[in-house]
Formats: structure tokens, C-alpha cells, sequence
């Protein structure tokens, strides 16, 4: 690697070391960019390797981490993480939160996107810069919101809305009642949502409560990124396809899909990363309840050490969830040949 | 700095003249569909099959963007007893602005107990910088927004001097292990938030052996490093779009390096630098739970707050106050990010979305 600057006939014992060293004038450059990977290191490098030193140990909280409180143990932690229900509780409702969400994330964002390019919908451009209004929003504020949406209370947003439910299926029968006079029609129970509906302390009712607001937080990047594809699909294809007398779904299967097949699963690689590391979503809504059943995987590690002093057993699960964050990463510069402007 | 303010200035009255005028954009529609329906160029079938599909977007937009509607509506109805025991729809007749005048005059936003005061530099005293600056006229202090804004500032100005020279290096100049640099960069541009909570607990344990657990200083160091790779790397693709030929212009005529980079280098990549400015912002503004964790409430940012308001009591949540606050929180983040909405959709989707 190491390239002579040649000025090697020169023999002062400076240009000698400076010759022997792997670094020559050409690359001063790299001290520009020194202090960039030094902060970075210390600050997101440093503090993984420390974790899965924590994870080597007995700690149990943060002082006998520094104080020398804490020993190593191997790879107890791991293990007694394998034999640990909450794990792989925690590991299937993170695996099933991905899933749901990603699924139902790419269905709503094709469709957005889908519509507000469609050729007869007037204002597109409009409704296209409204529809992302949430991307502007900080995920703090969108979150807490939508928990207010969600709240157990009786005025909560959600349960107003199926109180309005309840009083529609009620006329609706009543109608049915006074039109059919010579029987009496009663509204059928399970039809009718008993209020209030305490959405976060049921475990499925929070789960998709967490998909929901999931979706609202993804969609405008996938829409972004689907309406680009689509804008980049020639017209003369559609047109084409119409001629030869394509229906929609037709010219949908065979021109638009292989348009957007490639970006859709980009964008779906990229939020089903940010899925699987979901914090604070279950963190505001109800820390991960109700009874520890709904921790995705970065809660469950971060209650072990703040709220039950496992650093040790926490640093481990971390471990864990860091790599597979790493996997992610990997396949989504690999498949989104991310990395090619590298090489330039 | 009055070039720029007097830029955003013009680029917000044109889009604001632009969204007033859209309703006799609209009406002129209306007129040349009535039209070409007359002169039997389009069928009514046809003109009703795009108000079908035209509805049908816009309905969308209005269930999809539901939750703004409710925020703004709450931070309006302080005290009506319509939103509290009528439903989520409040009547107009009865908004009002108490929620912001409790938020500004006697929550933690602006002041502690929003016991305003004003500041005043001192000049000596100890410390490195023989300045510092008290606070005359409040008995409690500054509240969180100076919380915040410290922290902000702190992230940008190190993330600036971190992200630019790299970003220009990694563009211009060809070093060992450039590569090999860039790759981990491009690596960590792709993870969210969730990476820095998982190191959280080993960075708890680092901040108190050096006892820097409740500091923003050091917080704002935290978040502008996070703010590194993505930025670098964002920053260093549109600075390859410059073309080199520019600076060997300014070489030929004897311009000093230094010279290259402020007359040629930083006005061609403000578009760039703008975004990052918008990206590097965002890091220190929104984060939440790491301040939450490390930090002690008096020095709790703005995001904290916010949180603690929402989840001071399970049924009592006082969502009026809240929606103001949340909105005076968000709505500043919200007008910058879509003044420079264009640059920041590219600086979203940039890289592999062409394949």
C-alpha cells in the first residue's frame, strides 16, 4: 500500500520515516475526515463494543459497571436469555409488528401513490404535497398525538368515533324497525362496541394500535419514493398498452408493477429496519404493556436495565438486536447498491 | 445572512400566493370541463368518472391527515366543555387561545412557570469565555426551549465542522482508506434511532464513569456524531455533481486553495448545506428518550416536556394544553422542513431509488 512520494534518494531520517509510513502528502485529505470518525467512533462505535462487554458481565446496574462491582461471566447472559419466555415473546411480537406493518404499509402506499398519480384525479400535485405532511412532523409529536387518538377515556378519539358507529347501526335498525312494521327488529349485540374501548390495554387491541400509527409514520417515504418510480414509467408504455387493449389491471401487472418492484422493496427493506427498532411507539403508548406482553425488542432491553437494573441480561438482548439491525443494514446497501458511489 | 432571510422570506410569500390563488385555478377547471361538456368534447360520464376519482383522493387526504385536524382543533378548544364531552368535531364559534396563553404565560416552554424574563450579557467572571449570560426579571430561569436550543446549537455547530470538511475531502481528494471509510458510512446511513437506544445502556454507564450524564453539551456532541454518516455521505454526492473543472479554472487564474473552497466550493453546494442544516436540526430538536434518560428535569428539552405532558395522567391528560404545546413544539420543524420541501424529498430518496 505504502507508495513513494519520490523523494526517496533523499536520506534526512524525516523523509525516511515519512517515506516508510503507509501515508503520503497525496493523502492529507484523510484529515478532513479524522475528526468526523473520531466523534463518531467515540460516541456509536465505542459504546456497541462497551455493550457487548456488559454483556459478558454479572452488572447489574450502572455503578457496578464502573465501580468494578461487576464480573465476567462468559456467555451466561446469552444463555439464560435463551431459556428467558419474555425473549421470545418479545422476539415474536417484534417479528409479527414488522411483518403486519410492512405488509399493510406497502398495500397503503401503493395505493397513495397509485391515486394521487392517477391521470383523472385534478390538484395531484396538491393532494401529493399534503399527503407527506406527516414527514415534517417530529416523531415525538406524532406519536404522543396518536396516543391521545387512542386514549382508554371515554372522549378518546377512537372511541367518539365508534360511539358514532354505535349510533348509526342503531338508527339503521330502527329505520329497518318502522319499515318492517309487523315485526319487532332488535339491534343484534354483536354488532355494537361496548364503550369505552380500552384500546391500549388490550394486548391485540395495543398491537394494532402500534401497527396503526406504524403505517401513518411510514408511508409518506414509501409514497415519496413509489410516485418518483412511477413518474419515471414513459407514458408511451401506458399508451402502448392501451392500444393493444389493456384494462387497468392489465397495464397495472404488466407495465407499472416492474416499474415499482424494485424501489417497493427498497423502501420496504429500509422500514422494516426502522420497524424492527421501533422504540417509541410502545414506549409512549403504554411502555410496552399491557402485563410486558408488547415489548418490541429495543423496549424489552432498555425496561431490563432502567426499570429491573439487568445491565448485564439487557446488554445481551441488545446484542442481539444490534445484530440483527446489522443484517438489515447490510442487505439494504447490498440490495440497494447504495455503496456504488463509493467507487467513484 | 439578510440575503437568506430576505430568500426564505420571498420563497414563502410565492408558495402562500401560489396556495391562495389555487381556488380560481380550481374554479377555471370547473369552467373548462362545464365547457368541453357543452360542446360534447367530453362526455358526462367521462367528467364524472374523474370527480369520482378526485373525491375519492381527497377523502383519503382527509382521513389520512385526520390527526393534524384533531391536534389543531384540540389546541383551540381550552375550556369548551363541547370538546370534553360532545366529541372530536369542536365548534369554531368556540375557539379560542387560552391553551397557547397557558402554554406561553405558565407551562415550562419558554420560562419555568413561564415567569418571563429577559438576558443580560455579563462580561468577566471565571470560565473559559470570560462572558455568561443572566437572566434579569424571572425568579425561576429559562425554561426548555433554551434547553433545546442550546443542545440544537451545539449539534449543528459540531456537526458542521465534521460533516463539510469530510464531505468535501471524500469528494475531492482520493486518501488511504477512503473507501473503506465511506462503506461504513454508507452502512450506518441506513439505520434509524433504534442503533443509539440499543448502545443507550452501555452509554448510560460511559456518561456517569465520566460524569457527564446530566451535560447538553456533550449531549449535542452525542446527537451531531449520530448525524455523521448520513450526512457526510449526502452532503459528499452533491458535492460530486460540482464539476471539478471549476476549481482548475480558479487554479489556472491563481486562486489560493482556500480561495477555491470560499468562492466556488461553499456557494455551489448552499442548496446542500441547507438540507443538512434542516437534517442536523431535526437530530437534536426531535430525539427524545436519550435526553429523557440521561438528563435531569431542569435541563429537559423541549421533546421531554412534550412527552411528560402527554403522559402526566392516564385519564386527566390535559389534551388542550397539550395540542398547543405539541404545536408551538412542531410547527416551526414543520414550516422550514417544507419551504425547503423539494431539496429534502431528494436528500430522502437519494441513492439506489433509480435501479
Amino acid at each position: 500500500m505504502a507508495t513513494s512520494t519520490g523523494t526517496g534518494s533523499s536520506s534526512s531520517p524525516l523523509s525516511r520515516i515519512a517515506a516508510a509510513l503507509p501515508f503520503t502528502r497525496r493523502d492529507w485529505g484523510i484529515l478532513l475526515v479524522i475528526p468526523g470518525v473520531v466523534l463518531f467512533s467515540a460516541f456509536m462505535l465505542y459504546p456497541i463494543f462497551y455493550l457487548f462487554y456488559i454483556s459478558l458481565t454479572d452488572a447489574t446496574f450502572a455503578g457496578s459497571v464502573i465501580g468494578g462491582g461487576a464480573e465476567l461471566i462468559g456467555l451466561d447472559n446469552y444463555v439464560q436469555l435463551l431459556t428467558d419466555s419474555q425473549f421470545w415473546t418479545s422476539m415474536s411480537i417484534t417479528w409479527a409488528f414488522v411483518a403486519v406493518s410492512l405488509v399493510i404499509k406497502v398495500f397503503v402506499a401503493v395505493g397513495i401513490a397509485l391515486l394521487l398519480n392517477h391521470a383523472r384525479v385534478a390538484g395531484k400535485r396538491y393532494m401529493r404535497a399534503a399527503a407527506i405532511v406527516p414527514l415534517g412532523f417530529p416523531a415525538i409529536f406524532t406519536i404522543t398525538v396518536w396516543r391521545g387518538m387512542f386514549s382508554d377515556a371515554r372522549f378518546g378519539v377512537f372511541n367518539v368515533m365508534l360511539d358514532y358507529y354505535n349510533t348509526a347501526i342503531t338508527g339503521l335498525f330502527g329505520l329497518v324497525d318502522v319499515a318492517v312494521f309487523f315485526t319487532a327488529v332488535a339491534v343484534p349485540t354483536f354488532l355494537l362496541v361496548e364503550l369505552p374501548v380500552g384500546f391500549l390495554s388490550g394486548r391485540w387491541s395495543a398491537f394494532f394500535a402500534y401497527v396503526t400509527t406504524e403505517v401513518w409514520l411510514a408511508y409518506p417515504f414509501m409514497v415519496i419514493i413509489i410516485v418518483s418510480a412511477l413518474q419515471d414509467v414513459p407514458r408511451e408504455l401506458h399508451e402502448a398498452a392501451m392500444v393493444d387493449g389493456a384494462g387497468y389491471l392489465q397495464r397495472f401487472r404488466t407495465v407499472t408493477l416492474p416499474a415499482i418492484k424494485r424501489p417497493v422493496l427498497f423502501a420496504a427493506i429500509l422500514t422494516g429496519a426502522t420497524s424492527f427498532q421501533q422504540f417509541l411507539i410502545p414506549w409512549v403508548f403504554n411502555q410496552g404493556g399491557p402485563a410486558r406482553q408488547n415489548e418490541l425488542i429495543i423496549v424489552y432491553g432498555y425496561r431490563e436495565a432502567i426499570s429491573f437494573n439487568e445491565f448485564g441480561l439487557s446488554a445481551a438482548i441488545l446484542i442481539v438486536a444490534i445484530a440483527f439491525i446489522g443484517l438489515f443494514m447490510y442487505v439494504a446497501v447490498r440490495w440497494g447498491r447504495l455503496a456504488e458511489g463509493v467507487d467513484e | 445572512m439578510i440575503d437568506a432571510l430576505r430568500g426564505a422570506a420571498a420563497l414563502l410569500v410565492s408558495k402562500l400566493v401560489h396556495f391562495v390563488t389555487a381556488p380560481k385555478r380550481f374554479v377555471v377547471m370547473i369552467q373548462r370541463a362545464v365547457h368541453d361538456v357543452r360542446t360534447g368534447e367530453r362526455t358526462v360520464f367521462d367528467v364524472g368518472k374523474s370527480v369520482f376519482m378526485t373525491t375519492l383522493g381527497v377523502t383519503m387526504l382527509l382521513v389520512l391527515l385526520f390527526p393534524l385536524y384533531w391536534i389543531t382543533a384540540a389546541s383551540f378548544a381550552e375550556g369548551t366543555r363541547l370538546f370534553n364531552t360532545g366529541g372530536i368535531f369542536p365548534d369554531p364559534a368556540t375557539y379560542n387561545l387560552d391553551a397557547y396563553r397557558w402554554v406561553i404565560f405558565e407551562s415550562d416552554f419558554f420560562f419555568v412557570d413561564g415567569d418571563w424574563g429577559y438576558p443580560q450579557l455579563l462580561i468577566g467572571g471565571g470560565g473559559l469565555v470570560p462572558l455568561s449570560i443572566d437572566w434579569i426579571g424571572t425568579d425561576t430561569g429559562p425554561g426548555a426551549l433554551f434547553n433545546s436550543l442550546y443542545l440544537v446549537s451545539v449539534t449543528i455547530v459540531a456537526g458542521f465542522a465534521m460533516i463539510v470538511p469530510g464531505a468535501y475531502a471524500f469528494s475531492r481528494r482520493s486518501f488511504i482508506a477512503r473507501k473503506r471509510i465511506l462503506y461504513g458510512y454508507v452502512l450506518f446511513t441506513q439505520i434509524g434511532a433504534g442503533l443509539s437506544i440499543a448502545t443507550l445502556v452501555a452509554l448510560y454507564s460511559l456518561f456517569s464513569a465520566y460524569g457527564v450524564t446530566n451535560n447538553l453539551f456533550i449531549l449535542g456532541l452525542f446527537y451531531a456524531a449520530g448525524a455523521i454518516p448520513f450526512n457526510t455521505w449526502l452532503l459528499k454526492t452533491y458535492m460530486d455533481n460540482i464539476p471539478v473543472s471549476y476549481e482548475e479554472a480558479a487554479m489556472v487564474d491563481g486562486a489560493s486553495f482556500l480561495q477555491t473552497i470560499r468562492e466556488i466550493i461553499i456557494p455551489l453546494t448552499k442548496p446542500g448545506l441547507a438540507v443538512i442544516l434542516i437534517f442536523v436540526w431535526l437530530a437534536g430538536w426531535n430525539e427524545f428518550i436519550i435526553a429523557q434518560t440521561l438528563l435531569s428535569p431542569e435541563n429537559y428539552p423541549l421533546s421531554v416536556e412534550l412527552y411528560n405532558l402527554a403522559t402526566e395522567g392516564r385519564f386527566q391528560t390535559p389534551w388542550t394544553r397539550f395540542a398547543a404545546f405539541a404545536n408551538l413544539f412542531a410547527l416551526p420543524v414543520a414550516i422550514v422542513y417544507f419551504m425547503a420541501q423539494r431539496s429534502v424529498e431528494s436528500g430522502l430518496s437519494f441513492g439506489g431509488m433509480e435501479g
